[in-house]
């Protein structure tokens, strides 16, 4: 049964990889023989199609977190799992729902290759750069933290100069980053259920797998970070709690928890890890949801805090409204995907979608306890 | 009626409207001006921060706002007839330009389209000319500055906006 549900698992992912490419963009001209402009000109069709692949993500990961709870599943089948999951999403095309990879490309260019300051110059002032014709936002000077772009040196340089190359090394980079926060996941909790939770969870899985974030470096470091601290560390530890913050800044916030940690190791006094977890979660969760202020909330934000939220299974609202979360963020994407604008009713739409779910989850959790 | 249409268009060519160079590029508000204790700060950030500007167009980018604000700081203080202080800041503004151009050289050579560069150049010299034309009517040709416990010097005013206008005249 469990050999057919993985059987299953790995065919629906590598459809779900073959349907990544009806997203290519025109102007990718380096992948202009897989560009069938099917996603633009099927609109409908193509909204139904990934709501039902998100709908199936959830029944696979419902059927994941069953198979933990039941203890049917151990950790060498999970590792199996996750190997046969990150092998198959890596060939996905990455810009399926976001162009930030390409970002990603121009900004390290911008340093490594062209020699100049991504804080300063913007890619867009590289006339002629093949890479303007699909950045998004190369109108931009640099959006993360200096340890991410000096990060990107090594995709980038493995890239030798090929685009192609390097589009595929950024996702090993992130594919990389994925796993040793699996790891950490592993260290922290050693148990399977948050393992499950965090590893398999389907916006964990499009928004690394797929779409390559770099938000998961960013909370690799801080659980880089907590880890050393609980092996009182506190060098080390302080060291990667800077360098997480220099990913992407939101790890800013945890500066109060990860200072009451500090202060209890010097007082050589207990930790109550899962405290620190769960203030984690919310204070992520509050940055989340204060992400408004500088853009707008993406998706991938939510790794932010269901990273932490996992981490204490038993907080059953923080764990149901994590998942509720996971799954109403990733059908943000269908306003646009249906609607092809981001003006009229898709923003308004985008917000009820992305909200409403985790909000009656929360409800229902909350009258529940009450009564 | 074909005579007066003619005679029309001869007076048209012969008394053209007299107009400034005129440019859409946008100077900088005036910063703090020297004599403030921020001011010293705001030169030590300056210098600073030219290693900030890295790469041949950071560089570009570094030496066109230095030469931009060190020119609109001079107009300032003409403005309020601080002469010698307008008078340096001129030349600061001057001092910065052959950086500009350096940068764009060294930007061809290491292959970077610098078309774009080109234009956002130009369109500011033709602002500075603007804003050095105005200077030149509105500031005295020349200006006597006497310090305390020393000799005076003569500025030579008229003199010094005229080579900076050359200056950017002279951008190919």
């Amino acid at each position: 049964m469990k050999k057919l549900i993985i059987l299953l698992y790995s065919a629906f992912l590598f459809l779900f990889t073959i349907f990544s490419y009806l997203f290519v963009d025109p102007n990718l001209s380096y992948l202009k023989d897989f560009y069938s402009g099917f996603a633009f000109s099927n609109r409908l069709l193509t909204t139904i199609s990934y709501t039902t692949a998100i709908l199936i993500f959830f029944i696979f990961y419902g059927i994941f977190i069953y198979l933990g709870v039941k203890k049917k599943i151990n950790l060498k089948e999970i590792f199996v799992l996750l190997s046969i999951t990150a092998a198959i999403l890596f060939f996905s095309y990455p810009a399926m729902l976001s162009y930030d990879i390409f970002n990603y490309i121009a900004t390290s260019k911008v340093l490594f290759f062209y020699q100049e300051n991504p804080y300063v110059v913007m890619p867009i002032e590289f006339v002629g750069d093949p890479l303007l014709a699909f950045t998004h936002a190369a109108n931009k000077i640099a959006l993360y933290g200096p340890f991410w772009i000096l990060l990107t040196g090594m995709p980038y340089l493995l890239g030798f100069g090929n685009f192609i190359v390097t589009l595929f090394s950024f996702k090993l980079f992130i594919v990389i980053f994925y796993f040793l926060t699996v790891f950490l996941v592993w260290k922290l909790s050693k148990k399977i259920i948050p393992l499950i939770l965090f590893a398999l969870n389907p916006l964990v899985i499009i928004e690394t797998l797929v779409s390559g974030h770099n938000d998961i470096v960013m909370i690799f470091l801080v659980l880089l970070s907590f880890f050393l601290l609980a092996k009182k560390k506190i060098f080390l530890g302080t060291i990667f709690f800077i360098l997480s913050i220099l990913i992407k800044y939101s790890t800013i916030l945890l500066i109060p928890v990860f200072l009451y940690v500090v202060w209890r190791l010097i007082k050589n006094k207990g930790i109550d890890w899962e405290k620190v977890y769960f203030s984690s979660s919310l204070l992520m969760l509050v940055a989340f949801l204060l992400s408004p202020i500088r853009e707008e909330i993406y998706p991938w934000y939510a790794i932010w805090f269901i990273s932490f939220s996992f981490l204490v299974p038993n907080k059953k609202i923080l764990l149901y409204t994590s998942i509720a979360f996971s799954f109403s963020l990733l059908l943000r994407y269908v306003p646009y995907m249906f609607t092809g604008t981001y003006m009229g009713q898709t923003p308004f739409m985008k917000e009820i979608i992305s909200f409403i779910p985790p909000a009656l989850v929360f409800l229902y959790y909350v009258i529940k306890k009450k009564i | 009626m074909a005579f007066r249409i003619f005679f029309i268009i001869i007076l048209f060519l012969l008394f053209p409207q007299v107009s400034l160079a005129q440019s859409n590029y946008v100077l900088p508000y005036p910063s703090g001006m020297p004599g403030s204790l921020s001011y010293k700060f705001h030169l030590l950030y300056e210098n600073a921060s030219r290693y900030w500007y890295f790469g041949d167009f950071g560089q570009f980018d570094y030496n066109l706002k230095m030469t931009d604000k060190y020119l609109v700081e001079a107009k300032t203080l003409f403005e309020y007839k601080q002469y010698l202080l307008g008078y340096k800041a001129l030349k600061k503004s001057d001092f910065y330009f052959p950086n500009i151009l350096f940068s764009l050289a060294k930007a061809k050579n290491n292959n970077k389209d610098i078309s774009q560069k080109k234009i956002i150049l130009k369109q500011a010299m033709l602002k500075h000319i603007e804003t050095l034309e105005r200077m030149e009517v509105d500031t005295p040709d020349t200006f006597n500055w006497q310090p305390e416990k020393a000799l005076p010097t003569t500025l030579d005013i008229k003199t010094t906006i005229e080579r900076a206008i050359n200056i950017r005249k002279n951008v190919p």
